[in-house]
């Protein structure tokens, strides 16, 4: 049965050149399309959504700046160096404090969604804050984030 | 009169203004030729309402240094006016000035001349991506700077703009128009975004930048503007403008998510580059001057600013290299010191 599923999902938008830069939700493929007595399953009804950014939400960071660990997100100016000196993101590449305060920052929702489950992965070990430049206290944003995108 | 007491200054800017109040106050006699009407340069022609980093009133700053130059018996302020020519003599320079509006013409004895003839700011409309000069509500940051000092910011439909975003970089350090970077509009762009934020309290400022260049004790702006006022930054180019009728979309990319970003903004701020002005080419053109690749006057040693190379001519302020007006003032000062010596030398009171 899981076998099938990974074939599924291997053969979802097969066709589209440089495949590997579009990510599987925004492919639409659809099984079985039917436009006025003509087929228009499988590929010939593919769309690809667009990964365009519509608009920044600020209503988050709002959230998160009222939690106590999170009040300091605002300062962060992207140096990244939490991220570097993180073991959790040495090992998993989809965990870093860096994106996920600029993506909380600027409101990117869909970013968000697509990240969520990762966030949790925060040991809590303090590193990053220690090293922040400019105290915007990453662990805590973590923490303050984990607490938030439960609700999100 | 004393021939070998009297300096020509060109440029009635920060570094002009400086230098003539200093060879004034030596008891020397200063001949000030200034194209426009006004004294006071590019801060008063086109109306800075504070400097940046501290948000000091241009008229603290400058209000002395014109007064100063207005009223004092040794200077001679010639408004409206360009240096025509020049002949090197043995001690001395015989210069003709040409006032523009009446065609007159005036003849100077001096020992040594200051150039002090600044900047321009780059026109955007050659860069077609932003659509300068054809979409409402792009404007440029010395058009904010008028804005901001009427105390009043608007559309040109006078509606209140809530979300306004500034592009970075307009016009430098770009090899299609300008390759050097302009030094100040990093700094200058963020306390217009701060003025803003107190003018429209509710607004929403994004700051789309390549990288932020405030140097040294400038840096302050830009962590006041993140920490104290919600200032957003977003780290990309813009490619596109598009009038909607209402908004202003604008296209680019956020390389900090590596994803396009397709947003309305109520009003578009460029901060465009500085770039030498014709009042540069035109003296360096008269007096001989050496140029460099990029237009700015170029001095004889490029660490030594006031050093033209030539005998008896000194460089000061923003036709050297775009600076800022606490570089040009400080500049103003060296030349006028230079221009001192070399005419005390000449005069054998010195050796």
């Amino acid at each position: 049965m899981t076998e099938n599923n990974n074939e599924k999902e291997e053969r979802k938008g097969k066709y589209i050149i440089e495949r590997e830069y579009v990510e599987d939700e925004r492919i639409i493929e659809p099984e079985k399309l039917d436009i006025g007595g003509v087929d228009a399953s499988g590929r010939w009804g593919l769309i690809v959504l667009p990964r365009v950014i519509k608009d920044f939400d600020h209503s988050l960071i709002d959230e998160v700046k009222k939690l106590p660990r999170g009040k300091h997100i605002e300062r962060c100016w992207q140096c990244g160096l939490c991220t570097s000196v993180c073991p959790v993101a040495h090992k998993e590449p989809n965990f870093n404090p860096r994106y996920f305060i600029y993506i909380v920052k600027m409101g990117y929702k869909s970013e968000i969604k697509k990240l969520k489950k990762y966030v949790y992965l925060c040991q809590g070990c303090g590193l990053c804050s220690e090293a922040c430049p400019k105290h915007v206290d990453p662990s805590g944003v973590m923490m303050a984030l984990n607490i938030l995108f439960d609700k999100v | 009169m004393e021939k070998n007491k009297s300096v020509l200054v060109i440029g009635a800017g920060p570094a002009g203004l400086q230098a003539s109040k200093d060879i004034a106050e030596f008891g020397y006699r200063v001949i000030l030729v200034e194209k426009n009407s006004e004294l006071g340069g590019a801060p008063i022609r086109w109306k800075y309402h504070t400097l940046a980093p501290d948000f000091v009133p241009t008229e603290k700053v400058l209000g002395p240094l014109i007064d100063f130059v207005k009223n004092n018996n040794l200077i001679t302020v010639y408004t409206d006016s360009i240096v025509e020519s020049y002949e090197q003599k043995e001690d001395f320079f015989n210069i003709k000035i040409l006032n523009l509006k009446s065609k007159g013409v005036y003849n100077e004895k001096v020992s040594a001349i200051i150039v002090a003839t600044g900047f321009e700011h780059f026109n955007a409309s050659v860069d077609p991506r932003y659509g300068y000069g054809i979409n409402p509500n792009v404007i440029g940051i010395n058009e904010l700077e008028v804005m901001i000092s009427n105390g009043k910011v608007l559309r040109h439909d006078g509606k209140i703009p809530k979300r306004i975003g500034f592009i970075f970089c307009v016009g430098s350090r770009d090899r299609s128009t300008n390759p050097w970077c302009c030094t100040v509009c990093c700094g200058v762009s963020i306390k217009q975004a701060i003025e803003i934020k107190k003018i429209i309290p509710d607004s929403q400022i994004y700051m789309i930048y390549m990288d932020i260049r405030t140097v040294g004790l400038w840096e302050k702006l830009y962590w006041q503007s993140m920490e104290n006022y919600h200032i957003n930054y977003i780290r990309g180019r813009v490619g596109e403008i598009y009038w909607t009728g209402e908004k202003l979309l604008v296209k680019g990319e956020d390389t900090l998510v590596r994803g396009p970003f397709e947003a309305l903004f109520d009003m578009i701020v460029l901060a465009v580059g500085m770039e030498p002005g014709e009042g540069t080419k035109q003296i360096a053109k008269v007096l001989g001057l050496k140029v460099n690749e990029y237009g700015f006057l170029s001095p004889r040693i490029p660490n030594i600013h006031y050093d033209s190379g030539k005998d008896g001519i000194f460089l000061a302020g923003a036709c050297v290299a775009p600076m800022s007006v606490e570089e040009a003032i400080g500049e103003g000062s060296a030349a006028a010191l230079q221009a001192i010596k070399y005419s005390m030398r000449k005069a054998k009171k010195m050796p």
